[in-house]
């Protein structure tokens, strides 16, 4: 029962959408007790692939779980609305497509990077900028980061979208984190803590499994700021010396309750099990990148002797 | 001076009201089907069957169904006919699944819509004479020469839970029942049999395709968001008036107010065609079309895919007619087929 299941015509294309779907719950109702894998519904509705009877004896790849971390463009934007499966895996393909060209280095909010993009207006035709990593966000193909440094005593801020093909090269100088997810703060901080130089090194990591987190509080510059920062929690900053009246609106306006919202965090996440299976997909064809560079990395110093 | 001022005020006494009022009474939504469809959701619920006889019934669906043979382009009987420029091709019905950005090879950055291709089916030709006939073919060609048309389903599911008189549409040609279908004027050249499959190789990279599809709904909406209005000032002591309409009429033209006046009501569930979409991307292993620009529809809708009917992006060279076939001799199609002005995401880095 469970073979004639299995059999797929080309006809109507019936086999992905009406077998997939069907012949779970078909062997459900007869006698056999075959433990069956449902398919990855992931992309594959309309592939009409060969399935072998045996399914139960599929390997589990497993990613590291750093890796939300280290690729969180990869996860997708939780947003239901805008949700398919398909999609986002053909952006995963491309993402990595994008990634078997250019190394894009593991970064963190806090870390000290150096790009070099391609610029019509240049007189090399590239424009390399180094700054701090004060913000970063997206999804898939639409992820970006933004970069400040202090040039000329005039503050300067890029955004650049990681997988533009006009990036040639992202180096990350220090990799560090801080304690905020975003340093949007600096903008109205004494400039000294902004400012980084153009020719800056990359520095060596002396423990390379463990990123480290600068514990530095950042002094403000007086009122008035951008924003509201004594409503916004921050633990990179020095104590703002704020008069009592700011504090008492901030906590009013505060929603401390959203602290135990389930459904907000929820809507906000994608669940660890479709995290596990992303990265799961993702996993090999990374670590394949990582060894090739690794390689050659290794193998350049040799050529040039 | 004089003169503009007497054109200006000449413009304003004679305001074209007659468009906005023929549109004004055009039924634009409707909640229900026509009433020449067939119902078509299975109505009873909660059938008392026991698990047995659901077993049966499952086995007798799957014997029905299954054992078809795979056809190939040679075994229809499509006579080799010949495109001409005036020839109507089948369109295609997809699924707006998204929208993915990409690059052109000068760096510049492009937002296209992806659209999947569902299994579609040809489940029936109807030829020119007898749609002429029909209630929608007399009027579409009162004055015109008649047009055949092919009536295509995609998305096959369980007969179960469809009407027998649904299913009954399919029977005829041997095809599971489909929970979507769309009708699709073409010239009698570009007729095809039934049970034909149209996949994402029916549309040619670099065409123009028109994408026909039902707007967002947005529901019921204030006059802002739907026409546009300015509204009223924030504050400057502005009292209940910050998002109202403000004025409906004159007082002196006609003394009422006129049919097709712009106020608050249901926005959006509208049909709707985006025209002239460049293909930049065909994925045939998924059946994915990538469309440069933006299709009418939330993601995850239903659209329909024509080419284009704008008269300097038409074809000037034969696409695949009547539709595509996978060559007889077994070789793969190529997979990813990327237009040239797109950049490749596995090539170099653009250098300026």
């Amino acid at each position: 029962m469970l073979r004639r299941a299995v059999l797929q015509t080309f006809r109507q294309g019936l086999a992905q959408s009406f077998f997939k779907r069907y012949a779970v719950s078909l062997t459900e109702t007869t006698v056999t007790h075959q433990p069956i894998e449902t398919s990855n519904e992931a992309g594959e509705r309309s592939v009409p692939t060969q399935k072998t009877g045996d399914e139960s004896r599929n390997t589990v790849v497993v990613a590291p779980p750093e890796f939300r971390f280290m690729y969180p463009e990869f996860l997708p934007d939780p947003a239901m609305e805008t949700r398919n499966r398909l999609r986002e895996k053909l952006e995963r393909m491309d993402m990595l497509q994008r990634r078997s060209v250019i190394e894009i280095p593991e970064f963190y909010t806090g870390s000290i990077m150096a790009v070099t993009v391609a610029d019509a207006n240049s007189p090399n035709k590239f424009a390399r900028f180094v700054g701090i990593c004060i913000q970063r966000g997206g999804s898939g193909l639409r992820a970006w980061f933004i970069l400040r440094n202090v040039v000329d005593k005039q503050g300067v801020e890029i955004l650049y979208e990681m997988y533009c093909p006009l990036i040639q090269k992202i180096e990350v100088l220090r990799l560090e984190r801080r304690l905020d997810e975003s340093l949007l703060y600096l903008r109205d901080a004494l400039p000294e803590y902004s400012t980084f130089p153009l020719d800056m090194e990359p520095e060596r990591r002396l423990n390379n499994s463990v990123v480290p987190i600068n514990p530095l509080k950042v002094k403000l510059r007086p009122r008035p700021w951008l924003e509201r920062w004594e409503r916004q929690n921050l633990q990179g900053v020095e104590d703002l010396n704020l008069p009592q009246r700011f504090y008492d609106k901030a906590e009013k306006v505060a929603k401390p309750w959203e602290k135990y919202d389930l459904m907000l965090h929820y809507r906000k996440t994608i669940p660890a099990e479709e995290q596990e299976k992303i990265f799961a997909e993702v996993h090999s064809q990374l670590q394949q990148q990582e060894l090739k560079r690794k390689l050659r990395r290794r193998r350049g110093p040799d050529n040039e002797q | 001076m004089v003169f503009h001022k007497r054109r200006w005020l000449v413009r304003r006494l004679f305001f074209n009201h007659e468009q906005i009022r023929t549109m004004s009474r055009v039924k634009r939504r409707t909640t229900h089907p026509p009433y020449w469809h067939v119902l078509k959701n299975n109505q009873r619920d909660d059938e008392k069957i026991s698990s047995d006889n659901l077993c049966f019934v499952r086995e007798v669906i799957q014997d029905k169904y299954k054992n078809k043979s795979p056809i190939k382009g040679s075994d229809l009987d499509i006579e080799k006919t010949v495109w001409d420029p005036k020839t109507k091709r089948s369109g295609v019905i997809a699924r707006n699944i998204g929208v993915q950005h990409m690059w052109e090879k000068d760096g510049k950055k492009v937002i296209c819509t992806v659209l999947h291709v569902l299994d579609n089916h040809v489940v029936r030709y109807v030829p020119p004479e007898e749609y002429a006939k029909s209630v929608i073919g007399t009027k579409m060609f009162k004055n015109r020469k008649p047009l055949g048309c092919l009536v295509v389903g995609a998305e096959a599911a369980n007969p179960d839970r469809f009407t027998r008189q649904y299913c009954s549409l399919f029977d005829e040609v041997g095809l599971l029942p489909k929970k979507r279908l769309a009708r699709f004027i073409v010239t009698p050249n570009a007729a095809l049999p039934p049970c034909t499959p149209l996949t994402a190789g029916h549309f040619v990279i670099g065409q123009a395709v028109d994408v026909y599809g039902k707007t967002i709904d947005y529901g019921f909406q204030g006059v802002v968001k739907r026409w546009g209005f300015k509204g009223g000032p924030a504050s400057h002591g502005a009292t209940k008036f910050h998002r109202r309409g403000g004025t409906i009429g004159t007082g002196r033209d006609k003394a009422r107010v006129w049919p097709g006046q712009k106020m608050p009501g249901h926005m959006g569930s509208e049909r709707r065609f985006n025209r002239g979409l460049k293909i930049v991307r065909i994925n045939m292993k998924y059946n994915i079309i990538y469309v440069k620009g933006t299709v009418p529809g939330p993601t995850n809708s239903i659209v329909q895919i024509f080419d284009t009917i704008l008269p300097r992006r038409r074809f000037t060279e034969a696409p695949p007619h009547p539709t595509y076939f996978p060559p007889e001799d077994g070789t793969l199609p190529q997979e990813d087929i990327w237009d040239s002005s797109l950049h490749v995401f596995g090539s170099p880095s653009i250098s300026v």
